[in-house]
C-alpha cells in the first residue's frame, strides 16, 4: 500500500470524502547541486566521500559565504543538511588554526546531544582534534575546568551562558579563540524569550570584544518572513541568506482535513485523528501523528490502540506514543523502532518537530493547527522518505485560525511565512542584562550604549538610585546585594513571581498576569495534563495552592480592561481610518470567573483581586461615523460590530506576527475617552510592550483583510467560536454582532479596492511619524 | 518652549492621569509629571497650523521624555524589589542541622532574629552619625582612588620559627625521595641511609635526592609545600611545617567581607601583619561602592611583597579567587602567585573528628575559648553593609568591623597554634 493508496481512499470513502476541504500537491524536485569556490581539503572531503554525499547548491552557498567571514542565516527546510552545511567550513578552519574555537547553541538537551554525537563522528573520522564537549547545567565540576581550557568546541545553551559570563575570567583561552558562534534553531528565540537572548548574545559579544575576539554568526531556523531582519535583531550583526534549497524531495501531498465541514462537526478533531492514523498504519504507511499536549498525544495512542487491536495484536503493539516525559531509554528504544520500521505509528507533542533523530517517514497527521504556519510546515516535512511520495493531513479544531485556513487553504500555502518578532527596545528586558553586563565588566555610557543599541543615559541613574549600580571612575559598577544573573530571568519580563504548590511540591511558577487568570481562588487549572482546583491564593507571599481533581467543568475569567493613551508615536490614515501607534496604560482588572460544562455556564462566581496596571505599546484605529450611522440605520449593533472587530484582528495577528492568543489584549468602545470616538485597541500584553502590536500596525492592512475574510466567509449564522468569539473574552463575549463585524471591516477592504481599481498608490494618505525613542 | 501666550494643544487621547512612582521620583520629575497628568489645558490663542503642528510635535516629545523618565523609575523599584527578595542563606529552624541542599549556607532562625534586631537597634543608636566620626581610621588615597583604613594592635602568641630545626626535619624525612617508600626506608636505615643528603651517595636514588635538595635550595616555599603535599597530602601537618621557612613577618592574615557569594563587590578587606612581635590588624573599608578600586589597589600592593605567604581561612575557595576575580573586573594587575596556607584545609584534617563545627567561630570557641558578643553571622554581613550603602547610617558597619577583625585575629591565632602543635607533635 501506499500513499497514492491512502489518498484513493481519502477521496473515495463518503466520510472522508466530505472533510477533505483541500489537497495540495507539490511535485517533486531533484537534486540541485553546487560548486564550492574552493576545494574541500582531503580529509573533509573524503568524509564526505565516504558517506556518499554530494554538496547541494544551499550548502555550498553557505559554506562559501562563511569561509568568505560573513555572518549567515540558512533558512531550508529540515533534514536539507544544514548542519552539514555549518559543520564543513567551522572544521576547515579549527584544522587551520589551532588557536581557533567555536561555540555551538541549542534549546534542548536532546538537540545538544544529537550535535555532539555528531561532532565527534566527524572529528573521529577527519582526524581533527577539536574536544568537542557539552557544557551545561548537567556538566560535573570536574570535568568543567577542563572542558573551558581544552575544547575548542563547546556545545551548550542559552541558560548556560547567562549564567557563566559573570565568570569569564575563567573563559579567557576560549573566548580569546572564539571565531564562530552557531545558533541552531533559532527560530524559537522571538517574543520575550527571543528578546532577553537578543540581549544575552550582545552581553557575550561584549565579553568577546573584552578579549579581543569578534566571532562570526551562522544561523539556522525554520523559514520566516523576515529572515534578515530577525538575525540582525537577534545578534545586531549583518547577515547573509541562504534560503534557495537544493535537496531532493518526492511528490508531496498535503490535505487539509476538516472534522467541522458542516460547521458543527460530529466528533473531536482526536477522535476522527485516531481514525486517519488507524488508516494510514492500516495501510502500511509508517505515520507520525502530533498532537497539540500530552494527554491528547496519550488518548490518541491509546484509542488507536483499542481499535487496532480488533485487527491485530501486532498492528497495535506498533502503535505509541511518544513525548519529553519519557526515560532517555524508552525514547531511544521507539527512535530505534522508527528506524527500523517496526514502529508504525508514533504519536507525539511537537517535542519532535525539534529534529531528534527518527529520520523520515511515509505521512504525518497534524492534530490541530500548531499556532504558527512555521511549525505546521516543519511538523509536515517529517514525512517523506528520500525520493518517495510522502502525505501530510493537517486536522482543524474548531477555532477561528484553523477553520481560517481550512476555508482559505490558498492563504497558507501561498502566504510568506510569520513574522518573527524581537524587541530590542523593551526597557524592561535590556534593564536586566544592563545589569547582569555590569556585574560582568564596568559598564561604560558610550560604548556599552553601544554594545546594547540603546541610550543608557537615562536607565543608569535610575537603576543607580535603586541602589544597584554604582558609578565609579572605572565605569557602572554592579552593587546590588543578589546576584544579577539569578534575579534575571530569560524567558520573562520582571515582575513578581507566583509559586503553585500542591501538596507543598511545587508544580510551576507563573507571573501575576497569569496567576490572575489561570489561577485565581476557584479556578480550574491544567498542568502537563493533569487536573488541579486553585484551593487558595496568597498575594502576600506570591503562593497559590492546588489539589488535584477530576471535575467536568471548568472555568473562564471575567476581566474589565481600562486604558489611556500615553503618547501617540505613529499615525496613518488607511482609506479614511485614524490608524495609530503608541504608548498606552492598560489597566486589568478580574471581577469574576465563569464555571462552564461544555459550553454551558453553569454559575458565575466573584473575584476580589487587585486590578493589574501595566504600560504596554498598542496600535488602534477610529471607525468612521459613516459606518456607525449605516450600522446603526441597518439595526445592527455597533458596539457588537466594534467588538466582533477586536476578536477577529487579535484571532488573526498569529497569521503575521509569531505570537500567540494570550500575547496580545484588545479593547473595543463605541466611545472611548474625551472625545468619545469609537476605537479599537489591540495591545501587547506585556509590560514595556514586545514589538507586536508594533509589527501588526505595519501589516494593518492585510490584517484587516483577513480578518474581513474570516468573518465574511464563515458558514455560521451569528458568530461562532471560529469567527468572532473569543475563548479569552473577558467580557463574556458580549456584545457581538457578526454582520456590523463584517460592515466595519468590509469598508475597509472596499475602500482599499476602490483605491487601487482607481489606481492610486496604495500608499497610507497622511503619515505623520514621530520618531520612536528620541530621549530628550 | 518659548512661545509667548496661551496656547492649547488637543491631545489625541484622554484618560486618567498617569499614577506617579512615589518611591523615587524626585521632587522635579513629580512636579513634572503632574503638569502631564493634567493633560496641559492651556487656552487656545490664534496660532498658524504650523505652529500648532510643531507645538505638538515638541509636545508629545516632551511627554515621550516624561514617560520615558517614569517608565525608567517603575524599572528601577521592579529590579530592586526583586533583588530584596533574593537571599543566599537559609534561615533554619534552631537545631535542624541536616539542614537543606545548601551546606554552609544556613543561619538558625534565633540568631536571625537576633541580627535583625540588632541592626535595627544600631541605625537608630549611630543615626546622623559619620564613618569618620564612629571609626578612627584614616583616609588613604592611591592610583585606584581613596578608601578608609582602620588599624589595630593585639598582642599575640608567635612561636619561634627555627628555619634549621625545620631543614633538619626535611633532611631525615627520606620518603621524599621519588621511589623512597616505607618499605624502602627500613631497608635504607638498616644500611646506614638516614638523610636525605646520605642519599646523594646511593645510586640508584641519588637523583631523587638531588631533585629534593635543589628544591630546598631554591628556597620557594610554596614549590616545598607542594613537594611535601605531593607526597602525603596537601593538608598535612608537614606541609604547615613549611611556614618555618618564613619569618613571622612575612605572613599576610587575609580575610574579606563581600556583598554575596560571587560577582559582587568586596567591601571590607581584612589583612593581619605581625611587626615587632605584634599583630597588626589592617581595614581597608569601603564607605562607598566607588571606594573598592582603592581597596583592591592596597590589598595587592601588600600581597605582592618579598617573602609574602598568605594565610587564610577557606581563602583557596573563597577569599583569593574572589580577590582575583574583582581585580581582573577593574582591569588591575594580578599580585604573583604567593604560597598560601589555608587553616581551613589544615583544621578539617587535624579536627574533623573532634568538633562538630569546622567554622571559624566554632573552633575559636573550642580551641582558643574565644566567644563573640553581639557577633553578625557571616552570612548577613551583605544584608548589614547594604543598609548602611542605602541609608548613609554606618551603625550597621560597626559589627561588620568588629567581625571581620575578629576574623582576622583569631586565623592568626588558630595558625599559630597549629604550627606550635605540629612542632610538639611531629
Amino acid at each position: 500500500m501506499t500513499v497514492a493508496d491512502v489518498l484513493r481512499i481519502l477521496e473515495s470513502n463518503p466520510v472522508y470524502q466530505k472533510r477533505v476541504l483541500h489537497l495540495e500537491t507539490t511535485l517533486p524536485e531533484f537534486s540541485e547541486y553546487g560548486m564550492l569556490d574552493e576545494p574541500l581539503s582531503p580529509a573533509l572531503q573524503s568524509y564526505l566521500d565516504q558517506k556518499g554525499i554530494r554538496l547541494y547548491c544551499h550548502q555550498c552557498e553557505a559554506i562559501n559565504h562563511i569561509r568568505a567571514g560573513k555572518n549567515a542565516i540558512i533558512t531550508t527546510p529540515t533534514a536539507s543538511g544544514k548542519t552539514l552545511a555549518f559543520n564543513i567550513p567551522l572544521f576547515e578552519h579549527l584544522e587551520n588554526d589551532l588557536g581557533a574555537r567555536a561555540l555551538y547553541l541549542y534549546p534542548t538537551k536532546a538537540l545538544a546531544n544529537d550535535q555532539l554525537a555528531t561532532l565527534l563522528r566527524m572529528e573521529t573520522y577527519c582526524g581533527l582534534d577539536a574536544k568537542p564537549a557539552i557544557y551545561d547545567g548537567d556538566t560535573p565540576q570536574s570535568k568543567r575546568a577542563t572542558i573551558r581550557e581544552n575544547a575548542r568546541i563547546i556545545v551548550s545553551n542559552p541558560h548556560e551562558i547567562h549564567h557563566i559570563l559573570s565568570w569569564h575570567t575563567k573563559w579567557r583561552l576560549f573566548f580569546s579563540g572564539l571565531r564562530y558562534i552557531v545558533i541552531d534553531e533559532a527560530h524559537r528565540y522571538r517574543g520575550v524569550f527571543g528578546s532577553n537572548i537578543a540581549f544575552l548574545i550582545r552581553r557575550l559579544l561584549r565579553i568577546c570584544r573584552y578579549y579581543g575576539s569578534s566571532p562570526q554568526f551562522v544561523l539556522s531556523t525554520a523559514t520566516l518572513a523576515n529572515p534578515l531582519e530577525f538575525a540582525e535583531n537577534l545578534t545586531g550583526q549583518h547577515f547573509v541568506l541562504v534560503d534557495k534549497d537544493g535537496s531532493p524531495h518526492g511528490t508531496k501531498n498535503f490535505v487539509f482535513y476538516n472534522p467541522f465541514f458542516n460547521g458543527v462537526g460530529e466528533r473531536s478533531a482526536h477522535q476522527e485523528t485516531k481514525d486517519l492514523l488507524l488508516s494510514c498504519v492500516q495501510n502500511n504507511l509508517q505515520t507520525l501523528c502530533f498532537a497539540g499536549s500530552r494527554k491528547m498525544a496519550e488518548l490518541i495512542t491509546v484509542w488507536a490502540r483499542e481499535d487496532a487491536r480488533r485487527i491485530s495484536v501486532q498492528l497495535a503493539e506498533s502503535i505509541t506514543a511518544y513525548r519529553a516525559g519519557f526515560l532517555p531509554e524508552e525514547r531511544r528504544m521507539i527512535e530505534r523502532g522508527a528506524k527500523d520500521g517496526t514502529m508504525r505509528g508514533i504519536v507525539s507533542t511537537n517535542a519532535l518537530e525539534l529534529g531528534i533523530d527518527i529520520g523520515a517517514l511515509d505521512a504525518v497527521i497534524i492534530s490541530g493547527y500548531p499556532g504558527t504556519m512555521m511549525s505546521t510546515h516543519q511538523q509536515a516535512g517529517r514525512a517523506g522518505r528520500s525520493g518517495n511520495e510522502s502525505l501530510a493531513i493537517l486536522v482543524a479544531q474548531a477555532n477561528p485560525l484553523d477553520q481560517y485556513f481550512m476555508n482559505h487553504p490558498r492563504e497558507f500555502f501561498l502566504r510568506p511565512h510569520e513574522h518573527a518578532i524581537i524587541d530590542i527596545k523593551n526597557p524592561y528586558i535590556f534593564s536586566g542584562h544592563l545589569l547582569c553586563a555590569a556585574a560582568e565588566l564596568p559598564l561604560n555610557e558610550i560604548t556599552d550604549g553601544k554594545s546594547f543599541s540603546q541610550t543608557l543615559s537615562d536607565i543608569l541613574p535610575e537603576l543607580a538610585s535603586g541602589d544597584l549600580l554604582k558609578k565609579t571612575s572605572r565605569g557602572w559598577v554592579y552593587s546590588g546585594r543578589g546576584r544579577a544573573a539569578d534575579a534575571v530571568r530569560l524567558d520573562g519580563i520582571p515582575g513578581e513571581t507566583f509559586r503553585i504548590l500542591c501538596q507543598g511540591k511545587l508544580l510551576e511558577t507563573m507571573s501575576r498576569e497569569q496567576a490572575y487568570r489561570e489561577a485565581h481562588n476557584g479556578a480550574i487549572m491544567l498542568h502537563q495534563g493533569t487536573t488541579y482546583l486553585v484551593t487558595e491564593m496568597d498575594l502576600e507571599i506570591h503562593t497559590i495552592r492546588v489539589v488535584e481533581t477530576d471535575v467536568d467543568y471548568y472555568t473562564q475569567p471575567l476581566k474589565e480592561v481600562d486604558l489611556s493613551v500615553i503618547n501617540v508615536l505613529e499615525t496613518k490614515v488607511i482609506q479614511g481610518l485614524e490608524c495609530a501607534f503608541g504608548d498606552v496604560e492598560v489597566t486589568e482588572h478580574y471581577t469574576g470567573f465563569k464555571i462552564k460544562r461544555g459550553d454551558t455556564i453553569i454559575a458565575v462566581e466573584p473575584l476580589s483581586l487587585p486590578p493589574l496596571t501595566f504600560r504596554t505599546e498598542a496600535f488602534w484605529f477610529i471607525v468612521t461615523a459613516d459606518i456607525e450611522t449605516t450600522i446603526c440605520e441597518a439595526g445592527l449593533d455597533f458596539a457588537g460590530g466594534l467588538h466582533g472587530t477586536e476578536h477577529a484582528l487579535i484571532a488573526l495577528m498569529p497569521l503575521y506576527v509569531v505570537c500567540d492568543r494570550w500575547d496580545i489584549g484588545g479593547l473595543s468602545s463605541p466611545s472611548f475617552g474625551d472625545a468619545g470616538k469609537p476605537t479599537v485597541f489591540v495591545y501587547d500584553a506585556f509590560e514595556g510592550g514586545i514589538g507586536l502590536a508594533e509589527k501588526a500596525y505595519e501589516l494593518l492592512p492585510a490584517l484587516f483583510a483577513s480578518a474581513h475574510e474570516l468573518v465574511r466567509d464563515c458558514r455560521c449564522e451569528d458568530g461562532c467560536p471560529t469567527c468572532i468569539y473569543s475563548p479569552k473574552c473577558g467580557n463574556d463575549n458580549q456584545p457581538l454582532d457578526k454582520e456590523a463585524t463584517i460592515r466595519i471591516l468590509g469598508r475597509q477592504i472596499k475602500m482599499q479596492e476602490e483605491e487601487r481599481s482607481a489606481g492610486c498608490a496604495s500608499e497610507p494618505e497622511n503619515t505623520c511619524r514621530v520618531p520612536a525613542g528620541m530621549v530628550n | 518652549m518659548g512661545l509667548g501666550g496661551h496656547f492649547c494643544v488637543f491631545p489625541p487621547y484622554a484618560g486618567s492621569s498617569t499614577p506617579m512612582d512615589s518611591a523615587s521620583s524626585s521632587w522635579k520629575r513629580g512636579r513634572l509629571a503632574s503638569m502631564v497628568g493634567m493633560h496641559a489645558r492651556y487656552e487656545f490663542a490664534s496660532l498658524s497650523s504650523c505652529t500648532v503642528g510643531c507645538l505638538s510635535f515638541l509636545l508629545q516629545r516632551f511627554m515621550l521624555t516624561m514617560s520615558a523618565l517614569q517608565v525608567h523609575s517603575r524599572i528601577g523599584n521592579l529590579w530592586r524589589q526583586r533583588i530584596d527578595t533574593m537571599r543566599e542563606y537559609e534561615v533554619l529552624r534552631d537545631g535542624n542541622v541536616f539542614g537543606t541542599g545548601f551546606s554552609n549556607s544556613f543561619v538558625f532562625s534565633t540568631e536571625y532574629e537576633q541580627a535583625r534586631r540588632m541592626l535595627g537597634e544600631l541605625v537608630t543608636r549611630y543615626q546622623d552619625l559619620t564613618v569618620e566620626t564612629v571609626f578612627e581610621g584614616k583616609e588613604i588615597t592611591n592610583d585606584g582612588g581613596t578608601c578608609y583604613l582602620l588599624e589595630s594592635r593585639h598582642n599575640i602568641p608567635v612561636p619561634h620559627f627555627d628555619r634549621d630545626q625545620f631543614r633538619n626535619e626535611v633532611f631525615k624525612d627520606i620518603t621524599l625521595v621519588h621511589g623512597v617508600g616505607l618499605a624502602t626506608r627500613k631497608r635504607l636505615n638498616d644500611r646506614g641511609f638516614h638523610r636525605i643528603p646520605d642519599l646523594l651517595e646511593h645510586p640508584k636514588f641519588r637523583s631523587g635526592a638531588h631533585q629534593v635538595l635543589d628544591c630546598l635550595r631554591r628556597d620557594n616555599s610554596a614549590e616545598i609545600m607542594d613537594l611535601i603535599g605531593c607526597r602525603y597530602s596537601k593538608s598535612h601537618p608537614a606541609v604547615l611545617g613549611v611556614a618555618a621557612m618564613h619569618e613571622p613577618e612575612d605572613f599576610v592574615f587575609f580575610d574579606i567581607e563581600t556583598l554575596g557569594l560571587f560577582s559582587r563587590p568586596i567591601t571590607l578587606f581584612g589583612i593581619g601583619i605581625i611587626e615587632r612581635g605584634d599583630l597588626i590588624v589592617r581595614q581597608y573599608l569601603l564607605r562607598d561602592i566607588a571606594e573598592e578600586q582603592a581597596a583592591l589597589a592596597a590589598t595587592s600592593e601588600i600581597l605582592s611583597g618579598r617573602h609574602r605567604a598568605v594565610v587564610t581561612f577557606n581563602g583557596k575557595s573563597f577569599d583569593l579567587p574572589y580577590l582575583l576575580d574583582r581585580l581582573a573586573y577593574y582591569g588591575m594587575a594580578i599580585p604573583p602567585q604567593i604560597p598560601h596556607f589555608d587553616v581551613l584545609h589544615f583544621s578539617r584534617r587535624r579536627w574533623k573528628d573532634r568538633f562538630p563545627s569546622l567554622r571559624l567561630t566554632a573552633l575559636e570557641r573550642e580551641v582558643l575559648g574565644i566567644h563573640r558578643k553581639d557577633d553578625v553571622p557571616g552570612q548577613m554581613v551583605p544584608e548589614f553593609f547594604e543598609t548602611y550603602l542605602r541609608t548613609g547610617n554606618c551603625g550597621p558597619l560597626v559589627p561588620v568591623v568588629d567581625h571581620n577583625r575578629q576574623d582576622v585575629v583569631s586565623l592568626a591565632r588558630l595558625f599559630f597554634h597549629q604550627i606550635r602543635e605540629s612542632y610538639d607533635g611531629c
